[in-house]
């Protein structure tokens, strides 16, 4: 969870590096999206008994695994401590109920269990870690090898600035300018250099496939990121969105599940459109505004340095009369009023200081907003469901009043969700009639349900193992006879209980 | 239903057809040690009933005609001299050796006589002289008001209706009753083939068993909020009493009890709230609704134990 939380940390820190360097919205939007961790999916028991697969935030798993751990940590064979029996297998807690040392025999059988597969995958290991080894360190070296090509190889290098300088170029229509960085000639090849790369980013795929962990994909990303900020420049949309759902696809937990990627790819998609129609990026005819102004500008101050140029070298008092005489439309200080005019119009179009501050700070709230939204009705069904759990938990109480309750509580919670529910009036008074014999399963199970709320004496287990029965007959009952809404808002309740 | 009240209301219903509901909480009643206030015409069955409940428990029966000149000392006896011992000597009213008192047409004795009647309903001894003589036990009174022709007579005031533990009304009966009954009276009258089912004794331990049935603090809650809520109800002007809700409580405990439970329910509250608290309302002078209305209201409005307070339920 740890190194979950801290790659999630370095996740959202990249985010924001993507954001303050921001030239085109749209794309570091998706980006910011696809940083946003994968769904993925949990088998779970259903409620009626099925097994289901259900879409869960990775970052949330952890409380799953954490409800299944503790069901299988539930106490199951005890048996009586003989001496001899480790001590740290007492059921301490059952042993103070019933006043006798009980040892957990499930707890016994684990322990054994896992050393079986232990000693059975220590067999098998060495042949196979040798061989893994063997791979990585070959996919290493390759590694290490092209890099090295890759400086020291002239065509290579050239090729690679060339392949550098054609993205550039290619990212010209989303960042609106481009130069070229690297003085080669234009019609280096780049072959060499787009091979060493492929070969590059494939032994860096089987060493992190072979290792398992997502550690060289944040280190990929956050190379990415820093090369972008350096060069200051963004790749074009059609890049970076592929290129970061490669990314959100590397972070799913492997092996990988067919429905899994279909997800995440569907979902940065969707993202990207999302974001791209809503803020398309840099706004294209502003751009070619503030271009051609930037056109007239140099031309004009190339002007003006001609004039003054030409000017005699103790022509300083003229100039400041030219200045001066200014507002007075003064023909011959008509081009420096020019060159005022344009720069006034530039700063039209390249607006006012403030309003690029109002539209970082929108942006940062945007992305935090963006990354947390996301969030929030797993973290708010989450919360649901750890309190339906608690309320499902008391059902297998050990005291069985209390269990009862429950189980009651429960069953009328289902019956008011599907409109069977009778207001005000007591339980007793309730006329349940959604099946045949129904009401009078339900005027039975009202009996308990009062002895459970009312009375003070203990309660029998087949009384509690009767409210179930009959609570899982009414949850069968509602489910078939519910319409599409009805089931939609059962499925949700359902859901709840993971 | 308990088995031995079953059988009472067998015996019982072979007099009076139809009316098994009023029956069971006039049984109730007597569980609960407390007094019943019949609402009712003339003839439809009372002093039958009281008859009846009198032989299937084995009760002693005392029946008081009340009119303006019934005095005080008819009920709870006086002391005369006796010439022979040169002493006062007591003599018995018609209280002190009843188990069951049905006193018929209560409103038209005098307000003394009323008082008398009350105090004894209350403390369940009476005294005279300065002798204090105890009642029988079990003792309860069944007392009738007869709303028709009433011109002359003196209702019982609020205060000492509030004494009853509920207020009844037999009713006429129905088509099939009332052709049951034509049918039953051909021959012998089937009062006499009423059976003493239960002793006396046996009524006393129910009456304790039904003392010591649970009413958690939920019911109480419960009683308490409707009580509550009938002072602060818009149309009325005196509400529950902190006595009507001790009744409530105390027939809901009986109530529970001839269910045959040992715990009372929000239910058992529902079922005896209207006829303990009917006569210990009393609505403003310009109010529309009747008496009926305004606890049906607060039966709906005020939330009841089983949706309520849920953690108050598992304490």
């Amino acid at each position: 969870m740890k190194k979950r939380i801290i790659g999630y940390a370095v996740w959202l820190i990249l985010a924001c590096l993507l954001y303050f360097f921001e030239n085109n919205t749209g794309t570091r939007i998706v980006l910011a999206c696809s940083l946003l961790p994968p769904f993925v999916p949990i088998i779970r028991r259903g409620f009626f008994g099925r097994d289901e697969l259900i879409w869960w935030p990775r970052e949330l798993t952890q409380t799953v695994q954490t409800f299944a751990d503790r069901a299988a940590d539930d106490p199951g064979d005890v048996r009586a401590y003989q001496p001899g029996d480790p001590v740290n297998r007492i059921h301490w807690k059952l042993s103070a109920k019933r006043d006798e040392l009980l040892v957990r025999e499930q707890a016994k059988d684990r322990t054994a269990e896992e050393a079986e597969t232990k000693a059975v995958t220590e067999t098998k290991q060495p042949a196979e870690s040798s061989a893994k080894k063997r791979v990585f360190l070959m996919g290493l070296s390759i590694l290490l090898f092209s890099l090295l090509l890759l400086f020291v190889l002239p065509s290579a290098n050239q090729g690679m600035k060339a392949l550098l300088n054609r993205l550039f170029e290619a990212s010209e229509k989303v960042n609106a300018y481009a130069y070229d960085r690297f003085d080669v000639p234009a019609n280096t090849p780049v072959g060499w250099a787009v091979l060493l790369l492929a070969v590059m980013a494939l032994s860096l795929l089987s060493i992190t496939l072979l290792s398992g962990s997502r550690l060289p994909a944040l280190g990929i990303l956050a190379g990415c990121v820093l090369f972008q900020v350096y060069f200051g420049l963004a790749f074009p949309g059609w890049i970076m969105v592929p290129l970061f759902s490669l990314f959100a696809l590397w972070m799913l937990k492997r092996p990988w599940n067919r429905k899994a990627v279909i997800c995440v790819l569907s979902g940065v998609a969707a993202l990207s459109l999302t974001v791209l129609l809503i803020w398309p990026g840099v706004d294209a005819a502003t751009e070619a505004a503030s271009e051609t102004v930037r056109d007239r500008l140099s031309q004009m101050a190339q002007s003006l340095d001609g004039t003054t140029q030409e000017a005699p070298a103790g022509e300083n008092e003229t100039r400041r009369v030219h200045t001066l005489s200014l507002t007075a439309g003064d023909q011959e200080a008509r081009p420096d009023r020019e060159y005022r005019l344009v720069t006034v119009e530039e700063e039209q179009v390249s607006m006012p200081h403030w309003v690029n501050y109002l539209r970082i700070i929108l942006l940062l709230l945007l992305t935090a907003a963006l990354v947390v939204l996301p969030f929030l009705p797993f973290v708010w069904l989450n919360r649901q469901r750890k309190r339906a759990l608690e309320a499902r938990a008391v059902f297998q109480s050990e005291n069985v009043s209390e269990a009862v309750f429950a189980i009651f509580q429960h069953m009328i919670a289902w019956l008011e969700a599907t409109g069977n529910g009778n207001g005000n009036a007591p339980y007793a008074a309730w006329r349940v009639d959604i099946a045949p014999d129904y009401a009078q399963r339900f005027a039975a199970c009202e009996k308990l349900f009062e002895e459970a709320a009312y009375s003070t004496h203990e309660m029998r287990e087949e009384q509690r193992q009767q409210a179930m029965a009959l609570l899982t007959e009414t949850e069968q009952i509602l489910q078939r006879q519910a319409d599409w809404k009805q089931r939609l808002r059962l499925k949700y309740k359902e859901c709840l209980w993971v | 239903m308990r088995p031995e009240m079953e059988k009472v209301l067998a015996e019982i219903e072979k007099v009076i057809a139809g009316k098994r509901d009023v029956i069971v909480k006039i049984l109730t009643a007597l569980l609960a040690d407390g007094h019943v206030l019949l609402d009712d015409v003339p003839g439809v069955g009372k002093t039958t009933l009281a008859v009846a409940i009198s032989r299937a428990v084995d009760l002693n029966y005392k029946r008081v005609q009340f009119t303006p000149d019934v005095l005080p000392s008819d009920l709870v006896g006086f002391s005369m001299y006796d010439q022979r011992s040169g002493g006062f000597s007591y003599h018995p009213g018609a209280l002190n050796d009843a188990n069951l008192l049905l006193g018929d047409e209560i409103n038209r004795a005098s307000s003394k006589t009323q008082s008398a009647l009350l105090e004894a309903m209350e403390e369940r001894q009476v005294t005279v002289d300065g002798e204090t003589y105890p009642l029988q036990k079990p003792f309860l009174a069944i007392a009738t008001q007869n709303s028709v022709g009433a011109a002359g007579t003196q209702f019982l005031p609020y205060a000492q209706v509030d004494r009853f533990l509920v207020r009844l009304s037999l009713g006429y009966p129905d088509y099939a009753a009332q052709m049951e009954m034509l049918k039953n009276r051909q021959g012998i009258n089937p009062i006499d083939q009423v059976r003493c089912v239960m002793t006396k004794e046996a009524l006393l331990a129910a009456q304790e068993e039904a003392r010591q049935v649970v009413s958690r603090d939920a019911i109480l809650d419960y009683i308490t909020r409707l009580t509550m809520a009938s002072r602060e109800h818009a149309a009325v002007d005196v509400g529950i009493s902190p006595r009507g809700a001790l009744f409530l409580d105390r027939m809901a405990k009986a109530h529970a009890w001839v269910e045959g439970r040992d715990f009372a329910t929000g239910h058992d509250v529902q079922v005896v709230f209207r006829d303990v608290c009917a006569h210990r309302v009393l609505l403003k002078e310009n109010s529309e609704n009747n008496v009926d209305d305004v606890l049906n209201d607060l039966l709906k409005t005020v939330e009841n134990p089983d949706r309520h307070s849920r953690g108050m339920l598992k304490q």
